[in-house]
């Protein structure tokens, strides 16, 4: 099981690659959402705000989300440090996203653009 | 008589049967569509399976070519191995020959696509051949399928970006269900108007749409100006249906049949028949060679 810590960790490798990628934060200029990432095997969350293509990040619950994220720590962890893309546990059901859709569509294109090759 | 059907996960108000000569050999294609029930398109495989000549898959891709990497979206490959004794094809092999040959043909003997001009394809990894072939050519072209596929606003205007973004997203998207990815079943009736209000300026801007007719028609807005169309599958309704978004020449790469043209699946799989060669032998030169034969043209229509 990966701690709160290291849960927070990721988003910050996954925040810092979303930031130095500039062809992203043009991609997302229109697309302004809260996205809330929650831990279901230990009390733990996080807040992503995309807004005008720049993403922030805070540590707990910010705000009525867009998108819920919500799976084991170590899922959480693996996916966010780009050790594991979101597709697989996403298809298997140990990820579960709330929202709609386009959204949960363009967040998986996100991460893949973030970590893929 | 030889029979040909397409088992699409597409809407069966465009089912059809009809009797064709090719090449000598009477053909009866039929297409049969699930209205986007995968389990129904799996199990009508099986049925036909043994029964029929061939098969073609409608309404789904199998396999994406960027570049020389092929990309198999699970959920076509599960369809293709519904079948044991019957060839099954996507229609991918002719496609990448077919529309790269109807670009060269339109450059060749019309005006309509002349260098420099601006082109939007909807969706360029479903077909590839075509978008390499309208660069060649020295076409202005915007490849849509961020903006279409994720919604998000961003024109690729390269090939080799494009193949860049396909090289980092395809391998894991291809997982992915696939209505997800694509219009299926009762979708393919209907326009997402929250995408034809935020997208239909890219319409408007190009002189030439090109691509998928499911995706070209899901986002087309009213008040074209005589744009140009080159597309695969259109039916008399579709026809109608541009028309009256206001599009000047439909080009279609398949040929008409009894009012419509087919799928490059259904042509796919009459020409596998006709080759008599396994689907993973048949090269380019093969399908060149019986285009010709055939004297296969793209339809130009005024409309």
């Amino acid at each position: 099981m990966a701690t709160h810590g290291e849960i927070t960790e990721s988003l910050q490798a996954f925040h810092k690659s979303y930031q130095e990628n500039e062809r992203l934060k043009l991609m997302n200029k229109d697309w302004n959402r809260t996205v809330l990432v929650i831990a279901n095997d230990l009390e733990s969350a996080h807040t992503l705000a995309l807004k005008e293509g720049e993403m922030s990040f805070q540590e707990g619950r910010q705000g009525d989300p867009d998108l819920t994220v919500i799976s084991d720590s170590d899922t959480l962890a693996d996916m966010f440090f780009g050790d594991i893309t979101p597709i697989e546990p996403y298809l298997n059901g140990t990820l579960k996203i709330i929202g709609s859709e386009d959204d949960i569509t363009r967040l998986d294109f996100i991460t893949l653009l973030i970590w893929g090759e | 008589m030889k029979k040909v059907v397409s088992v699409s996960l597409g809407s069966s108000k465009r089912d059809h049967k009809v009797i064709a000569n090719m090449a000598g050999q009477e053909f009866e294609i039929s297409r049969l569509g699930t209205d986007g029930d995968y389990g129904r398109a799996l199990s009508m495989i099986g049925e036909l399976d043994g029964n029929v000549d061939a098969i073609g898959l409608g309404g789904i891709d199998v396999y994406l070519y960027v570049g020389k990497t092929r990309y198999a979206i699970n959920d076509g490959l599960k369809l293709m191995q519904a079948a044991k004794k019957t060839p099954v094809v996507d229609g991918s092999g002719l496609k990448n020959t077919l529309e790269r040959e109807t670009v060269y043909y339109l450059r060749k003997n019309t005006g309509l696509l002349p260098s420099g001009c601006k082109v939007l394809m909807v969706s360029a990894v479903d077909r590839f051949g075509m978008a390499e072939a309208l660069i060649e050519l020295g076409c202005d072209v915007t490849f849509g399928d961020l903006i279409f596929t994720t919604g998000i606003p961003y024109p690729i205007k390269s090939v080799v970006e494009l193949a860049d973004i396909a090289r980092k997203i395809l391998p894991e998207m291809v997982k992915m269900p696939f209505h997800m990815l694509y219009p299926t079943g009762a979708k393919q009736d209907s326009q997402d108007e929250d995408k034809v209000q935020k997208f239909g300026h890219y319409y408007h801007e190009s002189e030439v749409i090109a691509g998928d007719y499911h995706l070209v028609k899901r986002y087309m807005p009213g008040g074209l100006n005589g744009q140009l169309v080159i597309t695969n599958t259109t039916t008399r309704e579709d026809l109608l249906f541009l028309k009256n978004r206001g599009v000047g020449v439909l080009v279609t790469t398949t040929p008409e049949l009894e009012g419509r043209s087919f799928g490059t699946n259904v042509m796919e799989a009459v020409m596998l028949v006709l080759l008599g060669k396994a689907w993973e032998d048949i090269k380019p030169e093969d399908y060149l060679a019986l285009i010709d034969r055939l004297n296969m043209k793209p339809r130009v229509l005024e409309l």
